[in-house]
């Protein structure tokens, strides 16, 4: 059933949550430190009615700019362009071609749960960031606008011409599920990647950790007197590494769930919409034309469990990571951005075993440095530094051996050290291509030859410098007789 | 009508290359204005020598920290003239390429079906030896070519700018008012641009 026709061609306000969105926003913005700080002083009384006053006016001086800032704030549709009108001491107006917009991620952090409005992040080409941030609206008016910005888009990319329009004349689509993960597929996938992922969680606390801790520090040192290391054996350093393995293991399975509860990965044959979140659902969509590279990586452990870590980069902001992922998953997402399944590349060229040579002299130079200054301060035990370079040698031998790359209607790429990663983009969505010799490569005839999309660089080092100039001249060959759309 | 359909085999060696011979050199002025900026460098370092032996009775460490800044300075001067040298671009149908690089060597293409927008800059010491630098900016990466005569700069800018089908940005200085251009010829002389490699519109 139709919903009620949603008009985005008046100028439309967000909701009234945004205020106390944007002034959490802003005081954030002050810093956790700081923040963390002026509360202990308060707590700890060592503020007196003064630092309290000042305190109630900055309070309130961001509440009125938060205010200002939503009354501000309003966003329309005007012949096919997002016109977006902001600003307190300032007006500032942004307008963006709905056609050019690369994603829009619509976000349900837990505020937004709690009263049913969802964030909208809009991103287009030329910038890292997202270009602009809807804070609170109505999930209705986000998905529309998605909507007229996923139908210009794939009409822009595409030149798609169907029957089957609405009332508006927009394409109808059907959007199908991919894939949707289990809690099961998520645990697996969080037990199977490095565990030491987990302490990102734990980067805020640490950061202010020094600052808190510093006033408890002599109660601390009363409650915890002095240990007798010596009472310790030799068990206590793999008891703490595996026991603070243990703990980072389960902090990245918290941060998993937290973050990829319901991974799902949706399409329309045009569009590609990724989906999860346990508190906060976060919901990118971008259309297939726009993404411009795929990478997968995979760990032994993994490899074991026959899952893969696939990110899918847009050339803006929309990037998709998709943890978790099966062969068979794998396949199918490659296959809707235009690549091939990893099966099917040939992935039959080798890089030249040059460079085991190049990283072990580089790695033998800097140890050699290393260890001449260390001898200052350490004696013979600063020799210890040419230790790496056996490791170097090791892991280069073994990562030339496993490299592999090919030029086919894409440039695809592959290595393994411990882990193996592969890295693939269509000839057609090049920007730029480059051609490199060092001067280590320009004594052997080699060089590197770097394919620059908008959204990665798909990059193979140490080929005869005939190979290199082979695939420049092929990748430009495509790139400009193929008139197809590429972003 | 629909298009005849081919499917023929494409030799790799059949595709247009990209000849190394066809690359243009940037102006040879381009040099002296590289050479000018570190001159300018190194009289300051030595100014602020003299400056702090005066001030102090120190001599030897103001000394051997000045003389390391100002042999770096020539040590950047020599790879200035041999990058000078080595800088080159070349147009062709449908791309443009810089290449450039001492120690590595770079050469870098940009189709023009893949460019967002050309414009030209002029910086000071540029606009005293009347030269310019192009911008070609893409979704991916940009590239600047440096050294080209005014006039030189504003005919590839907007071959770039119709080829590329886009608009070009509005200059930093505007070239066609510009009164520091070199002596008449000269930049003909400098630039073997005539004819284009391309087909007039």
């Amino acid at each position: 059933m139709a919903g009620a026709v949603i008009d985005l061609t008046e100028p439309r306000r967000q909701s009234p949550l945004a205020i106390v969105l944007l002034g959490l926003r802003a005081v954030r913005s002050l810093g956790i430190v700081q923040i963390t700080l002026a509360l202990f002083f308060i707590v700890r009384g060592a503020a007196d009615g003064r630092l309290v006053l000042v305190g109630l006016v900055v309070v309130a001086g961001f509440a009125g700019i938060s205010l200002l800032s939503w009354w501000r704030y309003t966003f329309q549709l005007v012949d096919g362009e997002l016109v977006v009108t902001k600003g307190v001491f300032r007006t500032d107006r942004l307008t963006v071609g709905v056609g050019r917009i690369q994603s829009i991620a619509i976000e349900q952090e837990l505020l937004h749960r709690l009263t049913g409005l969802v964030k909208v992040v809009v991103d287009t080409a030329g910038s890292a960031q997202a270009e602009f941030t809807i804070d609170a609206v109505e999930r209705s008016v986000a998905e529309e606008l998605r909507r007229r910005a996923t139908v210009a888009g794939a009409t822009t990319a595409t030149m798609v011409t169907s029957d089957e329009t609405t009332t508006n004349g927009a394409v109808a689509t059907t959007e199908r599920i991919v894939f949707q993960h289990t809690p099961g597929r998520l645990a697996v996938a969080a037990l199977t990647m490095s565990p030491w992922a987990g302490i990102a969680l734990l980067v805020p606390l640490i950061a202010v950790a020094d600052q808190v801790l510093e006033p408890f520090g002599e109660q601390l040192s009363d409650v915890a007197p002095d240990v007798d290391v010596d009472s310790f054996g030799w068990w206590i350093v793999p008891a703490a590494v595996v026991a603070a393995t243990v703990f980072v293991t389960l902090l990245n399975l918290g941060r998993i769930f937290l973050a990829d509860w319901q991974l799902t990965l949706r399409t329309d044959d045009d569009t590609l919409r990724r989906t999860s979140g346990l508190l906060s659902l976060t919901s990118t969509t971008s259309s297939v034309d726009r993404m411009q590279v795929l990478t997968s990586r995979q760990n032994p452990l993994q490899h074991r469990v026959g899952l893969r870590d696939v990110q899918l980069s847009n050339a803006g902001a929309g990037d998709m990571r998709l943890i978790g992922c099966s062969d068979g998953e794998f396949a199918t997402a490659a296959t809707l951005v235009g690549l091939a399944p990893l099966g099917e590349l040939p992935l039959d060229r080798r890089i030249h075993p040059a460079e085991v040579w190049l990283d072990v002299r580089n790695t033998a130079l800097l140890a050699a440095v290393a260890a001449g200054a260390g001898s200052l301060l350490v004696g013979s035990w600063a020799l210890a530094a040419f230790v790496v370079v056996p490791a170097v040698w090791w892991a280069t031998r073994r990562r030339v051996r496993n490299s592999r790359w090919s030029l086919g209607p894409e440039f695809a790429t592959s290595s393994r050290v411990i882990s193996s990663s592969t890295r693939q983009a269509v000839l057609r969505k090049t920007n730029a291509v480059r051609v490199t010799q060092t001067i280590f490569e320009r004594r052997r005839g080699l060089a590197t030859v770097e394919m620059v999309t908008a959204a990665g660089i798909v990059t193979v080092g140490m080929v005869p410098i005939e190979d290199a100039n082979a695939v420049r001249d092929v990748i430009l060959h495509v790139v400009e007789t193929d008139g197809r759309a590429w972003m | 009508m629909a298009d005849p359909f081919s499917n023929e085999p494409i030799r790799v060696d059949h595709l247009p290359q990209l000849h190394a011979a066809a690359f243009v050199s940037v102006d040879p002025r381009y040099v002296w204005g590289r050479l000018a900026g570190l001159a300018a460098t190194t009289v300051v370092v030595i100014a602020v020598v003299v400056v702090i032996i005066v001030q102090s009775d120190d001599v030897v460490a103001p000394v051997a920290v000045g003389g390391g800044i100002v042999l770096v300075l020539v040590l950047a001067a020599v790879v200035s003239i041999l990058e000078s040298r080595r800088l080159a671009y070349q147009l062709r149908e449908h791309d443009v390429s810089l290449r450039g690089g001492v120690i590595e060597h770079r050469v870098e293409t940009i189709p023009f079906s893949r460019i967002q927008h050309v414009s030209v800059g002029r910086g000071l010491i540029e606009r005293w030896l009347g030269l310019a630098t192009l911008e070609v900016s893409s979704a991916g990466p940009d590239i600047s070519v440096p050294g080209l005569s005014v006039a030189d700069a504003d005919r590839i800018k907007q071959v770039v700018a119709e080829r590329a089908g886009v608009a070009d940005v509005a200059d930093v200085a505007d070239v066609a008012d510009a009164p520091d251009e070199g002596p008449p010829g000269e930049s003909q002389v400098a630039m073997p641009l005539s004819p284009p490699p391309w087909p007039a519109p």
